[in-house]
């Protein structure tokens, strides 16, 4: 299988370069991994997946340019669990606000609470596309265009997703 | 309002109007709270380098087993070798000479490729490339042959005293232990013996006895005597004498009490044994007894 990478394994601007390997390691594994997680709800599955991926990325190394290395392991990863793995629950953490904290009231801090509850169970019960679209804009900070890469659709597709995971979490948490 | 504005409003992308009216919409405040809400969540931590540092373990294992033989380079191995010792012997059969030997006792005549002959007299080999023989007329010889060379390109005999060089004549070589006679009856022939060449006219013979060069006179016959089936010397020391009657009739000769150095002249047949042996005995007064393929020579005054 890596037969062939053997042949050109040192030249830079390759997959197979070490060096280049790691960089793009650093650089998506992370995403990679949420990226699984917010579809499944599954750590130890995303950990795994982001092993898969770029173990096989590694083994074919020679075929794949590093601009399309990036697309190459989303699709690995999502391919992996697909109609496979059933979504469990996400369980996501909120970073303490140090600063406004003190000077909140206990009702609003249990308002917030309340507030971050339904929020959670808003985000499980959207359809996993919806979610994943939306996470991955709201914690991991992607563009449209870079969650459209992932998912193989169009930036227009993306958009919808947004919109409706929106206005979805909005009905949720306002009773509607 | 555009399609998908929620997605629109989270990238900036609303026209002030737009932005103005959606402010002014009861939904706005939940929105916003919504968002400000999911930008503070956070997902499981995921270390990259623990990440990276397995997988590389995982790979330096898989990498080392990941050998995937090539059945087809190996035929092609083969298929080589095949090939290079097909061209191989191809070549060496071409250059491989041809090679005539006679036995004891034993006469052979020989047609070069361009109709020159070669007549080998007993226990005599010649080897030539007839592949080449267009570019080379070249034979070598071990032992004694009568040459009838067709005009040409230069002929060449090599033997390991001398090499004989001619153009288109008749000749003879004897190369024996020993020995060393080229005979030339027609033409001019050439030899070159420790590197000095010696122009040998028809009728005069060039002879090397034991590393010495004898003078000889001119002879008169066309042919060498073998030819006819005898052997004639001329002051020739009695042990090639006795060598060559061993060659002829096929049978060992012992000599007891006998100066082996003594010159011999004289003829003897190469048909008839007993001829041949009274012939050797009578001129050098020596006595002989004959017993199967076995002839002891002795001194006729030994006891």
């Amino acid at each position: 299988m890596s037969q062939t990478s053997v042949v050109n394994k040192d030249t830079k601007d390759n997959v197979c370069n070490e060096e280049v390997y790691s960089q793009l390691f650093r650089a998506n594994s992370k995403t990679v991994f949420n990226y699984i997680y917010y579809k499944y709800g599954n750590e130890e599955k995303a950990y795994d997946a982001v092993q898969e991926a770029f173990t096989r990325l590694w083994e074919n190394c020679s075929k794949v340019t590093p601009p399309k290395a990036k697309a190459y392991v989303y699709t690995i990863a999502n391919n992996l669990y697909l109609n496979v793995l059933k979504a469990e629950k996400v369980r996501l953490k909120y970073a303490d606000r140090v600063n406004t904290t003190n000077h909140e009231t206990p009702e609003y801090v249990m308002e917030e609470n309340e507030f971050k509850k339904k929020l959670d169970t808003a985000l499980n019960g959207l359809p996993e596309n919806q979610r994943t679209t939306f996470l991955l804009n709201r914690i991991d900070g992607k563009k449209y265009a870079e969650i459209a890469e992932m998912e193989g659709v169009s930036v227009k597709a993306i958009e919808k997703r947004m919109h409706l995971a929106l206005k979805s979490l909005r009905d949720q948490i306002d009773g509607i | 309002m555009q399609e998908n504005y929620l997605a629109k409003w989270l990238n900036n992308e609303l026209s002030e109007e737009e932005l103005a009216a959606f402010k002014k919409s009861d939904e706005y405040a939940s929105y916003q709270r919504i968002i400000e809400t999911s930008d503070t969540l956070e997902a499981p931590d995921f270390d990259t380098e623990t990440a990276l540092e397995a997988l590389r373990n995982k790979q330096s294992l898989t990498d080392t087993k990941v050998i995937r033989l090539k059945p087809f380079r190996r035929f092609l191995k083969v298929a080589a070798a095949v090939v290079v010792i097909m061209i191989g012997s191809y070549f060496y059969l071409n250059t491989l000479e041809e090679t005539f030997t006679t036995q004891y006792a034993q006469n052979e005549e020989i047609t070069l490729p361009d109709a020159s002959k070669l007549i080998l007299n007993a226990d005599s080999e010649v080897s030539f490339s007839a592949k080449k023989w267009d570019k080379k007329r070249k034979v070598a010889l071990k032992g004694e042959a009568f040459f009838k060379v067709a005009k040409g390109k230069k002929f060449t005999v090599e033997t390991d005293q001398g090499t004989v060089a001619v153009l288109g004549t008749q000749f003879n070589v004897e190369n024996r232990k020993g020995i060393f006679e080229v005979t030339c009856f027609e033409g001019l022939v050439s030899v070159t013996y420790q590197d000095k060449e010696t122009k040998l006219p028809a009728g005069s013979s060039f002879m090397v006895i034991d590393g010495k060069i004898i003078p000889t006179e001119k002879t008169n016959t066309a042919l060498p005597s073998w030819i006819n089936k005898e052997s004639t010397f001329k002051s020739i020391p009695l042990k090639y004498v006795f060598e060559e009657l061993q060659r002829q009739h096929a049978i060992t000769v012992q000599t007891q009490n006998i100066d082996l150095n003594k010159l011999f002249t004289g003829t003897f047949s190469n048909t008839d044994v007993t001829l041949a042996l009274q012939s050797i005995s009578v001129p050098s007064q020596l006595k002989y007894k004959s017993e199967g393929n076995k002839v002891l020579f002795y001194a006729e005054s030994a006891p």
